[in-house]
């Protein structure tokens, strides 16, 4: 009995240790460089590139977590607390961000609202093919905005404005270094949008079907395409069976062969839909986050949106110039 | 039948928190009528629970049918009616027949099957014992009483040789009790039944009994009623007078 | 909306024909589940899966073959869940909650040593009803036959067992080994439909139409019976009427087994007006 506490205690001890020496060898390089630390991986490669090598910059999310499960642990919050700035996207993705925010003191730190001064658009409803009443919000964020606005590469433009004045506000010394890089960033998603309106002028179907949480709006209303999603604008609302069959029906009378799914999560809805109408199944990439192997490789948001384009082109079967 | 059926050489159970029993050496014949009795917390519960495997054994040896309990698998030769009553489940679906078939599970290999003749048998051990009627009642639904006997007849079901019957009598009002020792006795008698039954009604089990055994801790007294009567020891235990009121009820 | 052109979907079909062999699976474990107080280890052993799950895609495992990983993990717990309730005296639920939590921890702390994963975890550790696949109608397929064929070789021993274990002990029965079988089924169930149609589905499905049953039964085997019936009933009846209202499926099955659940309660008083109090 008592070489079994004495086991139990040592135990604890040599776990206590191990988990100190954890935490110390972490904070062991303090960096005179302005700390950024950003929630969604569109605002980390957007400050990224904005901050150049002048910043550090961090994103909150793991990689691979969708964004709608996430929820800040203290750690996290220790972290915001000793950045200088604090980048998020808006208060419908991230509704938990005014909440940590709260309890930190706010002296240096510089908070960014990227969404600031942008034209929300309403989250559709996600059956209005089947019920024409307007009035369903019941999967949708808070505020029942669409928050998904870095998918509008105009919306994206003024993101980075928004994030270049956070860097200007918080590291004034370094301002003309922000702008430059951020001018350069707004110069390369312009040229991004230019290659969407091209690439997806001439295509043999504008409909575009999505088996996966209502994300694309923005993108669609800006390139004139129809979008539909199975679930609605929260991915963990689950869809009914009569949505599951109405979607089916779609598939079949619009006549696309393509069915597209989300980046992060399991495709089995998507796959499903697609078995029961022979469409194939392409990928399209959100940007909410990255998979691991992605962020290890430092894959870049405009990458993204290229191979976004490419499969656009294929599932809509546009021309290809 | 004849030959031992228990056997018990210096046997002890004892725990961290202390010994519950010790050195208790006694044989048990066939056919024999065993009383086992002494004061609340001897241990006469744990020397049964010992001799059938439920509790483990510190020191010594017991034995069933001459083989050693802690690897007794003979389980068609025994049956065993536990003092625990109160631990059944009220909410258990099972009816009075269901109950009394899984006392033949002892007579069976895998995979244990319930057959027709089986449940012939269930309800010729029901009739026996006076309860074919309720054998469709769920046996949340029965008074104390009637548990008890269906779990008596769930411990003869399968013919057992040794019955071992812990504080049986516990739940039943006077008149039932009687009743209760006379169908034992019986069952003793004319199937040579051999019965160990824990209680502490000395006075009554000594009517049946064919042999005492007295416990506290250890064993203080083995042998017929009529020595524990005129035993010394005892008649210092208790008091002379106890003695006799124990021994001459009648 | 008729009942055939509902029925003509195939994932409509392959719901109702999983479904169903999940459920009676799940109802009939359940009865035996809920009799010896262990009616949360399906939530437990979920818990532990995600754990196990995150160890396989820390090592880039994926989807089928996760699943080599968590089901030797989850049947090690759901031992381990017996041995505590046995060795260390404890309730079942207490030893559920303990392998419960060291489950959760064990997938939130890989999940931050392994610095994320490819993809998000959650989604792909639990399935959707709507979603199955016609191998996996097969792989349900199986399970029941496997599951249903181990229940009705041990049926009276895990009985006798759950009536009382030592009773159980004196007929011979090696309690042991038929509650590490009852444990070892349910986590196969467990892991296997978990996949299949989320753990939200099973772990109601564990408890609901077994105590519903338990409010009605007149023996045991009736109360199997009522179980599996009321498990079967609520998936068709769940499917059809979340097509109907357009309501989440998986969600609607476990409204309807509550709804079941309300009318053994209310029957059960009207057939017994005397027992009332």
């Amino acid at each position: 009995m008592k070489r079994r506490v004495i086991l139990i205690v040592l135990t604890v001890i040599a776990m206590t240790v191990f988990v100190l020496a954890g935490c110390t060898t972490e904070k062991a390089k303090p960096s005179t460089k302005l700390q950024v630390v950003t929630t969604l991986f569109p605002l980390y490669d957007f400050a990224r590139t904005i901050g150049g090598e002048r910043a550090e910059v961090t994103m909150l999310l793991p990689p691979g977590m969708e964004p709608h499960s996430f929820e800040p642990k203290p750690n996290d919050i220790i972290r915001v607390s000793k950045a200088g700035l604090f980048i998020f996207t808006n208060r419908y993705m991230e509704p938990w961000a005014g909440s940590i925010l709260k309890g930190i003191e706010r002296k240096q730190l510089q908070v960014v609202d990227a969404g600031q001064g942008i034209a929300y658009m309403k989250a559709a409803a996600e059956d209005e093919h089947d019920h024409d009443h307007g009035d369903h919000h019941d999967d949708n964020h808070a505020g029942g905005m669409d928050p998904h606005i870095w998918l509008d590469f105009g919306n994206a433009a003024l993101m980075a404005d928004n994030i270049q004045a956070g860097f200007a506000a918080a590291d004034p010394a370094n301002a003309t270094y922000y702008r430059a890089n951020a001018a350069t960033l707004k110069v390369r998603l312009t040229e991004l949008d230019q290659r969407y309106r091209a690439g997806l002028q001439e295509c043999a179907t504008r409909t575009f079907l999505h088996g996966g949480h209502f994300t694309f709006g923005y993108l669609a209303r800006r390139y004139g395409l129809e979008y539909r999603s199975l679930s609605g604008v929260s991915s963990e609302s689950e869809p009914s069976a009569a949505r599951m069959a109405a979607m089916v029906r779609q598939i079949r009378s619009s006549g696309v062969q393509y069915l597209f799914a989300e980046e992060l999560l399991s495709p089995r809805l998507s796959e499903t839909l697609a078995g029961e109408t022979g469409v194939a199944v392409l990928k399209l990439h959100g940007a909410h986050n990255l998979g691991r192997d992605d962020f290890q490789q430092g894959t870049g948001f405009i990458g993204l949106m290229d191979q976004n384009l490419a499969n656009l082109q294929k599932g809509l079967a546009c021309r290809v110039k | 039948m004849s030959g031992e059926v228990v056997r018990t050489e210096q046997l002890g159970c004892c725990y961290r928190e202390g010994c519950v029993l010790e050195d208790i050496s006694f044989t048990v014949n066939a056919g024999d009528y065993v009383g086992i009795v002494g004061p609340n917390g001897s241990g006469k519960s744990t020397l049964v629970q010992a001799l059938l495997g439920l509790v483990a054994i510190s020191s010594g040896s017991a034995r069933l049918f001459g083989s050693r309990c802690d690897g007794f698998n003979q389980w068609g030769r025994v049956g065993y009616l536990p003092q625990s009553l109160h631990l059944l489940n009220p909410i258990f679906p099972a009816t009075v027949a269901e109950t009394v078939g899984l006392g033949l599970l002892s007579l069976k290999r895998f995979p244990r099957r319930i057959t027709r003749q089986d449940r012939e048998k269930v309800d010729a051990t029901l009739d026996t014992l006076g309860i074919y009627d309720i054998r469709a009642k769920l046996i949340g639904e029965l008074s104390g009483g009637q548990q008890q006997r269906v779990l008596l007849a769930r411990a003869m079901v399968n013919d057992p040789e040794l019955l071992i019957l812990d504080e049986p009598t516990a739940a039943l009002d006077p008149e039932t009790r009687e009743r209760f020792y006379r169908m034992i006795a019986e069952i003793n008698r004319s199937r040579g039944v051999t019965v160990l039954l824990v209680t502490h009604d000395t006075g009554v089990i000594g009517q049946h009994a064919t042999r005492m055994l007295y416990l506290d801790k250890r064993m203080l007294f083995f042998g017929s009623f009529d020595d524990f009567c005129h035993s010394p020891e005892m008649s210092a235990l208790f008091g002379e007078h106890s003695q006799h009121l124990m021994c001459h009820r009648h | 909306m008729d009942i055939l052109e509902i029925l003509s979907y195939g994932f409509i079909q392959r719901a109702l024909l999983a479904g169903v062999l999940i459920a009676v699976l799940c109802s009939v474990l359940g009865v035996f589940l809920v009799l010896r107080r262990l009616s949360l280890i399906g939530d437990g052993l979920a818990h532990v899966t995600f754990g196990s799950t995150a160890i396989a895609l820390a090592f880039k495992i994926y989807s089928a073959a996760s699943l080599l990983v968590s089901l030797p993990v989850v049947l090690l717990a759901s031992l381990g869940i017996l041995r505590l309730t046995e060795k260390a005296r404890l309730s079942g639920d207490a030893a559920i909650g303990i392998v419960s939590a060291v489950g959760i921890a064990a997938g939130i702390i890989l999940a931050s040593v392994g610095g994320g994963y490819n993809v998000d975890l959650l989604s792909y550790l639990f399935g959707n009803i709507l979603s199955i696949t016609r191998e996996e109608v097969l792989i349900a397929a199986g399970l029941f036959c496997v599951v249903m064929l181990l229940l009705g070789l041990f049926f009276n021993d895990l009985l006798a067992i759950t009536f009382n274990e030592e009773l159980a002990r004196v007929s011979g029965v090696q309690t042991r080994l038929i509650s590490s079988v009852l444990v070892m089924l349910t986590a196969l169930s467990v892991v296997l439909a978990m996949k299949l149609v989320g753990i939200m589905l099973i772990s109601s499905l564990l408890i609901l139409p077994a105590v519903s049953a338990l409010q009605l039964a007149r023996s045991f085997k009736a109360c199997i019976g009522l179980a599996a019936l009321q498990g079967c009933c609520s998936v068709v009846a769940g499917i059809f009427v979340s097509f109907i209202t357009n309501l989440p499926t998986s969600a609607m099955i476990v409204l309807i087994n509550l709804l079941f659940f309300g009318c053994a309660c209310s029957l059960r008083r009207l057939l017994t007006p005397g027992n009332s109090n």
